[in-house]
C-alpha cells in the first residue's frame, strides 16, 4: 500500500477504481538528412500531414467547442511559416522542423504573464503532438477504447486525449504534470470526475490493473490499498455522495449558529482562477490569498507590474475581503531562479517573513503592488511566520514607507488598508496580547501551528500518527490566540486545514473564533455544520 | 497604407476565441495585417502571434492594412472589432 499526498485540488470527488496507465508515445523526430533536391518534397510532405490533421481536427469539433480553437491554431501562419523556413532554409526534414517551431512558440505562451494564457502553451505543444503523429505514422494507447471503470493516470493529458475518454467509465484523473487551470481540470470539472494534478513521481509506483483509491477532496491518492483502507474510502464515496446533495440546500443561507453569531466563511486560494471557480458559493471573502505561484511558477521574481495585475484582478472577482499573505517561501517550497543554501532545518530556516525582512526590495515590490490592488476592492495584508512584535513593526514599517511613495507618486490605494498576521508560531501564542496591539486582525495557520507546538514534522511519514490538531496543547494555544486577540477587538480568523474539518468547528465556534477560511471544496459543508 | 487607431473593449483582452475570430477575418483579406502596439509589430493573420500579444481589455492599438483592397479591409477588421469580436 503506497499513500501519496497532494495540496492542489483540480476537481472535488472520491473515486476507486484500476489505474489505467496513459504512457506517452516516443515523439523525438527522426534525425534524417533533407539533400537540397528533396526540399519540395519534404515541404509536401507537411502540406499533407497539415490537411490531415485539420481534417481530424473538424471532426473532432464536432463534438467539442474546444477543437475549433485548435483548428485555427493548426491552420496558423506563424506555425506554418515556421517549418516552411526550416524545411527550406534550415534543411530540416519536417519533424525536426515542427519540433522546433512548436518548442518555440510554445515557450513565447509558457513566458506569459497570464496564467491561462501559460496555460494555452498545452495547446500549441497537441497540436505540435498531432502533426508528429501523423508524421510517424503510429498509433498512440486509445483513451476512446476504456470501456470499464478506471482511473487514468498520465504524465499530463492533452486536449485531444481526454475528449476521448468517456465520463461514464473514467472515474478519476490523476496527472503529472497541469496546474488547476489546466484543460484536464477544467474539463473534469466539468464532468464531475475527481482530478488531482502535479502528483509528482506518480507513475513509478503504478501499473495497470492496480487498485487506486483517490480523495480529490482532501488531496489523497491510495495504492493497492488494504481491506480496510478501501471501505473505508467506499465508505467516504457513498457519504460524500449523499452530502454534497444534503449540503447544497445550506448554500443560499445566511452563516449564522444557532446562538444567532455571525461566521464568516472564506476561502483559501492560490491564483485568481480558483476565486472565480468559488464565486457561486456564497464565501464572506478570500481568507488567505498565497502569493507563492507567483514566485514559484516564474522565472524571475515578478515584477510590481505583474504582481499588481494578479492582485488587482482578486479584488475585482471578490469584492468582499481579500487577505493576501506576502511570500511565505523557504521551508519546503523553493524557487527555479535563486538558490536557497540547503539548510538542516528548513521549516526552522530562512523562511517566509524572515526572508522578505532581510530581502527589503523584494519586501517592498511585493507590498507596493499589493497597496496598488487595494484601490480596487477590500485587501488586507497579512504577515507569515511572526515571532516578534518588532518584526511586525518592521514589516509595518515598511508598509508605511512604501504608502508614503505611492502618495508622492500620486497613486490611489485603501489608506485605511488593514495589516494582520498569521499565528503559527508558538512565539506568537505566547506574546499574542503584545501582538494584537500592534495587529489588525489574526488568522490562525493550524498546519504550522501543530507541527510547531507538537515539535512533529508534519512531512514526516513515520511520525505522522503524532500530527494533531486536536491535541490539547494545540487547543490551548488557539483558545488563547482568540482570547487574546478579542480582548483588542481584533477578529480572528483561521485559514490552516483544521477550518475546514467539519469535525473542529463545534469547538472553535465554542473558542469563539470569527472565520473560517477553507479550501473552497470544504464551504459548504462546514456551513451546515455552523448553522446545524 | 491606411491605419486606424481603436481600443479594445473584450473584457478578457484578446483571448483564444476573439482572436480567432480577428485572425480568420484578416486571413480573408487580400492586405497584409499588422496591430501596432507600443514599438511591437504584430501579424494580425496569425491567432497564436495575436495571442501571445497579450492584447488587454482596454489596450490602445493601431491597425494597419497595406493593399490593393487596405481602404474596405481595414474597413472590415475595424467594424469587426468594434462590434466585439462575437462577445
Amino acid at each position: 500500500m503506497i499513500k501519496i499526498k497532494v495540496e492542489k485540488t483540480a476537481s472535488r470527488g472520491i473515486a476507486i477504481a484500476p489505474a489505467y496507465v496513459y504512457r506517452e508515445v516516443d515523439l523525438t523526430p527522426d534525425h534524417y538528412p533533407v539533400a537540397e533536391e528533396k526540399i519540395p518534397q519534404e515541404e509536401k510532405k507537411f502540406t499533407d500531414i497539415k490537411q490531415a490533421v485539420l481534417a481530424d481536427l473538424e471532426q473532432l469539433s464536432q463534438e467539442n467547442p474546444i477543437f475549433a480553437a485548435h483548428i485555427a491554431i493548426a491552420d496558423d501562419y506563424t506555425l506554418q511559416e515556421g517549418i516552411i523556413g526550416r524545411i527550406k532554409s534550415g534543411k530540416k526534414n519536417v519533424q525536426q522542423a515542427i519540433c522546433e517551431t512548436v518548442e518555440e512558440v510554445a515557450e513565447i505562451f509558457g513566458q506569459m504573464e497570464d496564467e491561462y494564457m501559460r496555460e494555452r502553451k498545452a495547446d500549441v505543444l497537441d497540436i505540435g503532438k498531432r502533426f508528429l503523429i501523423k508524421c510517424k505514422n503510429i498509433t498512440v494507447q486509445d483513451l476512446a477504447a476504456i470501456c470499464e471503470p478506471v482511473i487514468v493516470v498520465a504524465k499530463d493529458l492533452f486536449p485531444s486525449d481526454t475528449v476521448k475518454m468517456n465520463p461514464e467509465f473514467v472515474k478519476g484523473i490523476i496527472t503529472e504534470e497541469g496546474g488547476v487551470t489546466s484543460h484536464v481540470s477544467i474539463m473534469a470539472k466539468n464532468y464531475g470526475i475527481p482530478a488531482l494534478t502535479g502528483v509528482a513521481n506518480v507513475l513509478g509506483n503504478l501499473e495497470d490493473g492496480k487498485t487506486v483509491c483517490m480523495d480529490a477532496e482532501d488531496g489523497t491518492i491510495v495504492i493497492e490499498p488494504e481491506e480496510a483502507v478501501l471501505e473505508d474510502y467506499r465508505k467516504r464515496q457513498e457519504e460524500d455522495r449523499k452530502e454534497q446533495e444534503e449540503v447544497k440546500k445550506y448554500r443560499s443561507m445566511e452563516t449564522v449558529t444557532p446562538a444567532g453569531k455571525r461566521i464568516y466563511l472564506c476561502i483559501n486560494v492560490g491564483n485568481t482562477e480558483e476565486i472565480r471557480l468559488a464565486l457561486d458559493k456564497n464565501i464572506d471573502g478570500i481568507g488567505l490569498f498565497r502569493t507563492e505561484f507567483l514566485y514559484m511558477e516564474n522565472s524571475h521574481f515578478p515584477t510590481e507590474e505583474e504582481q499588481f495585475a494578479v492582485y488587482k484582478e482578486a479584488a475585482k472577482l471578490c469584492p468582499q475581503e481579500v487577505t493576501i499573505r506576502t511570500l511565505d517561501i523557504g521551508g519546503d517550497k523553493s524557487l527555479p531562479y535563486y538558490e536557497f543554501e540547503p539548510e538542516e532545518n528548513p521549516f526552522l530556516g530562512w523562511r517566509a517573513i524572515r526572508i522578505s525582512l532581510d530581502m527589503p526590495d523584494l519586501f517592498r515590490t511585493q507590498l507596493r503592488a499589493i497597496l496598488r490592488a487595494s484601490a480596487f476592492g477590500h485587501i488586507r495584508i497579512m504577515f507569515p511566520m511572526m515571532i516578534s512584535v518588532e518584526e511586525l513593526q518592521s514589516a509595518k514599517e515598511m508598509v508605511e514607507t512604501c504608502k508614503e511613495e505611492l502618495r508622492r507618486e500620486q497613486i490611489a490605494f485603501d489608506e485605511n488598508i488593514e495589516t494582520g498576521m498569521m499565528m503559527e508560531t508558538p512565539a506568537s501564542v505566547l506574546l499574542a496580547e503584545e501582538f494584537a496591539k500592534e495587529a489588525d486582525f489574526f488568522s490562525i495557520g493550524t498546519n504550522d501551528l501543530t507541527q510547531y507546538i507538537l515539535a512533529v514534522d508534519r512531512g514526516n511519514k513515520k511520525i505522522a500518527s503524532r500530527y494533531d490538531s486536536f491535541h490539547p496543547a494545540v487547543m490551548k494555544a488557539i483558545a488563547e490566540i482568540i482570547r487574546a486577540g478579542h480582548k483588542y477587538n481584533r477578529k480572528v480568523g483561521m485559514c490552516g486545514e483544521l477550518a475546514g474539518d467539519v469535525n473542529a468547528v463545534p469547538k472553535l465556534l465554542e473558542l469563539g473564533l470569527d472565520e473560517f477560511s477553507m479550501s473552497a471544496g470544504n464551504v459548504d459543508y462546514v456551513r451546515k455544520t455552523i448553522i446545524g | 497604407m491606411v491605419s486606424q487607431k481603436l481600443t479594445i473593449k473584450n473584457e478578457s483582452g484578446l483571448h483564444a476565441r476573439p482572436a480567432g475570430i480577428l485572425a480568420q477575418a484578416a486571413m480573408k483579406c487580400n492586405s497584409e495585417v499588422w496591430i501596432l502596439l507600443g514599438e511591437k509589430k504584430v501579424q494580425v493573420k496569425s491567432i497564436l502571434n495575436l495571442m501571445a500579444a497579450g492584447i488587454k481589455c482596454g489596450t490602445e492599438i493601431e491597425l494597419q492594412c497595406e493593399g490593393e483592397s487596405e481602404q474596405e479591409d481595414l474597413k472590415t477588421l475595424v467594424d469587426l472589432i468594434e462590434s466585439g469580436l462575437g462577445e
